[in-house]
């Protein structure tokens, strides 16, 4: 049997494992979003409490290695809080990617003109209707590019949820080249799922970013 | 006599540095102030203190006789839905087209239902000359139309104290005229304004009073032909034969 053969009699198996790694990358992400904003918000707050711990958060998941944090969530926060291996794996991820996502909103948010918020306090908006309003979605459109290239960090990081018994694409690969021997077609199998993803998840970015673009350069036709 | 706008004992420092050294300004109904001097005399942060954008360490804001509490969030946000504000930079929100710029005002502060605002929206656009470029985006307007559309959005507020804060030094001079225009069509409309300009011959055509700033103070204010023709002050003498 050659490689394509065996690659295409593969591929079928991997499906379950497929859709795990979607699974843990899509909650991850989505709750890695919810927890970013509310970070950044905190970050760029008056609040000096709510300020520092949005700080601490950052420093100490940016500090750790991610498969340091499943493993505490795994071993750890998993019997304490009574969770299935699933959940710990995607609240990792969530947990680990909104610290990025926290200082990519902060930055986008920090980019916007001051002018932005003072003409909105200036017709008399309370500063989070000014944020909610004005700034935020000026903020989310440019931090979109960077949120893309988070998004697929957090696909490919999918793959460390293999070392806490999580059956995802590249656990799958190791279970079935362990019994037929043809790692190379199995790993092929893996990126090929890997690859997949991550062109869809690009496709879907620059698709967003091109809805949001109502005011670019290319929009007027001047590239 | 009552005040429109009254200032006393302004007091405001960035740091160590003092913008402000006790400012008291009172501004009568329908009248027209501009503000004139060199840049750091602390001109656009007298304006500024006034809607409360910088908040001054002493002193007191009354606006139409209500007196304004600084630390009073609500407070301020009620007082600056009657004190619209028109800046060097424009700062309209560029994801928001035209008339949505303009009705975001009274649709999200004044709780104004959508239609009504539109209607309000559209009238003041017509009134500053925009109302067919409503749909398009800031980034296609040229500046002057830019800030055509900021006015508008201040005007739609139906605020009673307009602050102008150099709103036409970011433009190409051929553009400034027609902001101007505007402007001194809403001076004979009555509106009490006050404007912190480099225009000296808007200034004496449309002021009801300059006011000339030096270092943080008042140093000189009257009539527009006084402070222009007969300056007695030896800095706004210096700042006037050096612009003129």
């Amino acid at each position: 049997m050659d490689f394509i053969d065996v690659v295409i009699k593969y591929t079928p198996f991997f499906l379950p494992a497929a859709w795990m790694t979607l699974k843990i990358t899509l909650l991850g992400i989505a709750f890695g979003l919810l927890i970013g904003l509310g970070t950044a918000l905190m970050r760029i707050s008056n609040n000096i409490l709510l300020a520092n711990v949005s700080r601490l958060y950052i420093f100490v998941i940016r500090g750790t290695p991610l498969l340091l944090q499943l493993f505490f969530f795994f071993y750890v926060l998993r019997q304490s809080l009574g969770l299935e291996a699933f959940s710990a794996a995607y609240l990792a991820l969530a947990i680990h990617n909104g610290a990025y996502i926290a200082e990519i909103f902060r930055g986008a948010i920090q980019s916007i003109d001051r002018g932005q918020m003072e003409a909105a306090r200036s017709i008399g908006m309370t500063y989070s209707r000014a944020m909610r309003r004005i700034i935020l979605p000026q903020a989310f459109k440019r931090s979109i590019p960077p949120l893309g290239n988070q998004f697929i960090i957090a696909l490919k990081d999918s793959s460390l949820a293999s070392a806490i018994t999580i059956s995802e694409v590249l656990l799958q690969a190791q279970r079935l080249a362990a019994a037929n021997y043809k790692m190379l077609e199995m790993l092929t199998i893996a990126a090929m799922f890997y690859l997949f993803y991550t062109s869809i998840f690009t496709w879907l970015v620059s698709w967003i970013e091109r809805r949001l673009d109502v005011d670019s350069d290319k929009q007027r036709g001047l590239v | 006599m009552s005040y429109m706008i009254k200032v006393k004992n302004l007091e405001k420092s960035f740091g160590r540095l003092k913008v402000l050294k006790n400012v008291d300004l009172n501004v009568r109904e329908s009248e027209v102030v501009v503000i004139i001097g060199a840049s750091g005399s602390g001109k656009s942060t007298l304006l500024r203190c006034i809607n409360f954008l910088e908040h001054p360490q002493v002193g007191t804001v009354e606006i139409n006789g209500q007196l304004v509490d600084k630390n009073n969030e609500q407070e301020i946000n009620k007082m600056r839905t009657q004190v619209g504000m028109v800046f060097q930079h424009f700062n309209l929100f560029p994801h928001k087209t035209v008339l949505e710029n303009v009705m975001e005002g009274p649709t999200q502060v004044k709780g104004i239902n959508k239609f009504e605002a539109k209607k309000l929206a559209q009238y003041y656009l017509e009134k500053v000359n925009l109302i067919d470029k409503k749909n398009a985006y800031p980034s296609m307007l040229s500046g002057g139309q830019k800030q055509r559309v900021a006015i508008a959005r201040a005007l739609a507020m139906e605020p009673s104290v307009m602050l102008f804060d150099e709103p036409t030094s970011a433009l190409d001079p051929e553009l400034v005229g027609e902001v101007l225009c505007v402007m001194k069509e809403l001076a004979k409309e009555g509106m009490t304004m006050v404007i912190v300009t480099h225009e000296m011959g808007f200034a004496r055509e449309v002021a009801d009073r300059v006011i000339f700033m030096d270092d943080g103070l008042i140093v000189e204010e009257g009539i527009p032909e006084h402070i222009f023709d007969n300056p007695q002050n030896a800095r706004s003498q210096e700042f006037l034969s050096a612009i003129i």
